[in-house]
């Protein structure tokens, strides 16, 4: 009896203090609920959880409505440009702008020739440029350093300055003056012997002699070489990126591999190049796409009448039979417009999808360090 | 084999001669120019000409030859004289021009620093915000900014959804709302207007941070997490954590970024100053591409002169971490 009586006791103030313990859990669990909730600490986080949200909501808003008006644009028909009720979405959808545009403005032909120009520039700046960043950031030669100044001093320099110049260059090329001291001499026979076979036969190569000089215009030729010597468009900037992503792969795996009976090039093609696919998938789709846009190089090196590139398909074709007294005429020309600019990025949009990952790969473990 | 012959010969003037190794660096300075030769090459061939030829361009007339070829006819600095003093124009473009440029780099800085912050940061979605915010990069450039510049439409779109009804129909706030709000603080009104012509022209800044966004997002990657945990070990807020951790050790990016920021705003076609002297060059008056060189050439001196006090003014600022 008396053993079964110290044992409920027992058990009851066991009981007892279980049921403490689980209220004063209960308690703690709801004052702990409560606390999380009012203290400051929580309220900030939630303030700037929001405020996180519209800010990049907003930002993001700002660099997407003008490709939603756009893309809203190119479907309406020029009736819906006079009805003021139309604001993104048409009243009479049609697909005219985007038919008439590639048919009359020869869109295929100026993105075969953008194309090829765009993917022989981006092909060689890569290549050249993760060549050269190599040599900047891990070869200590003299001179090192003002030749990167060079490279810094072409990124600096802006092309309207050079413009002429280029073109003088480019049509009158004659690197080292070679025909320069012969071409008086040779002027006449020149003229005489080629004179009528540019014009017929050669009418298609680019290495045109015109008056004693090559005429390298109209040709992939200008911006091949200076891609070739990683001075085209934003070449410096390449460079810049490579050099610095090189600079951060660590020395002891290019002396492991020199170690192991490996050359300078050899390591370079084998062990460094596969690590910097992100990289250079960046400076190709950057090279891509800023050649893809470009209007300065391709206005001073091209004439629309010999080679069509997408920038020259800008226009409103008459096709669509809207003519410049239509009362809503700037509008729809506008409309047009954009149509051949979507158009016109619509590839870059696509290769965009599957290349950003790599982009911002790229970048983020490019590390780089001023 | 062949060494080891030779030094039982006991020659060692020989052997020294012939079988002296280079120093490993000095094989590796001269692979170092090999790699470096594509761009010495062309640099040396092409562009320096080029370059040289310019300034030559820009004192002199360029007179086609009947019989093929060009001369050039020197003049001294007509051609500057024509740009600085006969051409009406072109002084306050560069004036605007250099202003809205003094407006437009901090600005952008501060954007693209704050953004790549937020976009560094895990939450849900991160992805895809970021593939939005580097679409600009890609796609707004070149001929789409030449589109977009002068677009009937997206003016009209814009004016459509603003309801602001006493602002003009493009600004998305306006000075007096502003003004209204910050009448009791004592707030200049030239800090009033600098936020507000910022605000209007966010569409711009976007579009133009988007590189200086990349730039700051590896520098914020490279930062060393252990930092940030000792941080937050020892009770530091966010707030404190970014001035004291953050910025000083992003501050190197800051230079490179604001240097790229006035490279970039000066070379880009959208500039003002640019599309004058574009517009001067395809003009058909008589030497307009001569004079356009010479005008290009006092806007780069006008360039180095602000990116040399750019990086001054940044670099006194910047805190280098000592790798050791």
């Amino acid at each position: 009896m008396n053993k079964y009586d110290s044992l409920s006791d027992q058990e009851k103030r066991l009981k007892g203090k279980m049921q403490k313990l689980e209220f004063a859990d209960k308690l703690s669990k709801a004052q702990r609920l409560k606390l999380r909730i009012f203290s400051g600490y929580f309220l900030t986080q939630v303030v700037w959880l929001i405020f996180r949200l519209v800010l990049l909501v907003g930002v993001a808003y700002i660099i997407l409505y003008p490709f939603i008006t756009k893309i809203a644009g190119s479907f309406m028909s020029a009736q819906d440009f006079t009805d003021v009720t139309v604001k993104l979405i048409s009243k009479y959808p049609t697909w005219d702008q985007y038919r008439v545009v590639i048919n009359e403005n020869r869109y295929f032909e100026a993105f075969f020739n953008t194309l090829t120009l765009s993917l022989l520039c981006a092909l060689i700046q890569m290549t050249v440029c993760a060549f050269v960043g190599y040599g900047f950031a891990k070869f200590k030669f003299k001179g090192n350093n003002i030749l990167f100044l060079c490279v810094v001093f072409t990124m600096i320099v802006p092309h309207e300055t050079l413009q002429l110049a280029m073109f003088m260059k480019f049509r009158y090329f004659d690197i080292l003056n070679i025909l320069g001291i012969s071409s008086s001499i040779a002027q006449n026979a020149v003229a005489n012997e080629y004179g009528i076979v540019t014009s017929a036969a050669l009418g298609d190569l680019p290495a045109l002699m015109q008056d004693g000089f090559i005429n390298l215009l109209d040709s992939y030729w200008p911006l091949g070489i200076l891609s070739i010597g990683g001075l085209a468009f934003k070449n410096g900037l390449y460079i810049f990126m490579m050099r610095q992503f090189f600079k951060g792969v660590p020395d002891e795996l290019e002396e492991a591999a020199y170690v192991d009976g490996s050359g300078v090039f050899k390591t370079y093609v084998r062990i460094i190049l596969p690590l910097s696919v992100p990289m250079m998938i960046t400076v190709f789709l950057f090279s891509f796409a800023w050649q893809w846009t470009d209007t300065f190089y391709t206005n001073l090196f091209f004439n629309e009448n010999v080679t069509w590139l997408l920038p020259n398909i800008i226009s409103v074709p008459k096709g669509l039979g809207v003519d410049p007294t239509f009362s809503a005429y700037n509008l729809y020309k506008s409309a047009v417009t954009n149509t051949c600019g979507l158009l016109i990025i619509l590839p870059l949009i696509i290769l965009y999808c599957f290349a950003q990952r790599y982009l911002i790969q790229g970048i983020e473990r490019s590390g780089i360090v001023g | 084999m062949n060494a080891e012959a030779k030094l039982n010969t006991g020659k060692p003037a020989v052997i020294g001669k012939k079988t002296k190794p280079k120093s490993l660096d000095s094989r590796k300075a001269r692979v170092g120019y090999i790699f470096v030769a594509p761009f010495l090459i062309v640099f040396l061939l092409v562009y320096v000409p080029i370059v040289f030829e310019s300034i030559q361009y820009s004192f002199s007339y360029i007179v086609t030859r009947n019989s093929g070829g060009f001369d050039l006819d020197f003049v001294g600095f007509d051609n500057y004289n024509e740009a600085l003093f006969i051409n009406p124009d072109f002084i306050q473009t560069l004036t605007s021009g250099i202003k809205q440029l003094v407006i437009d780099i901090p600005a952008i800085v501060i954007f693209s620093l704050f953004i790549a912050v937020v976009l560094n940061q895990k939450m849900v979605g991160r992805t895809v915000f970021r593939a939005i915010f580097f679409i600009p990069v890609i796609l707004a450039t070149g001929i789409i900014e030449q589109i977009d510049i002068s677009n009937a439409m997206m003016e009209s779109m814009e004016s459509t959804i603003d309801t602001g009804a006493s602002s003009s129909a493009s600004e998305i706030i306006s000075v007096v709302d502003v003004q209204s709000l910050f009448t009791n603080m004592a707030v200049g009104t030239q800090l009033v207007q600098y936020v507000v012509q910022i605000v209007n022209d966010i569409y711009n800044i976007v579009n133009r941070s988007g590189v200086q966004m990349l730039i700051f997002l590896a520098g914020l990657q490279s930062i060393s997490p252990a930092i940030y945990e000792s941080c937050t070990v020892e009770g530091a807020t966010a707030w404190e954590t970014f001035w004291k951790i953050t910025f000083p050790m992003i501050s190197p990016m800051i230079l490179v970024n604001s240097i790229y920021t006035v490279i970039d705003s000066f070379t880009s076609s959208s500039n003002q100053v640019m599309s004058f002297i574009s517009t001067v060059y395809e003009d058909t008056a008589s030497h307009s591409r001569e004079i356009a060189t010479a005008m290009s050439w006092m806007y780069f001196m006008i360039v180095i002169l602000i990116i040399a006090a750019v990086s001054a003014l940044v670099s006194a600022y910047v805190f280098y971490q000592r790798k050791d």
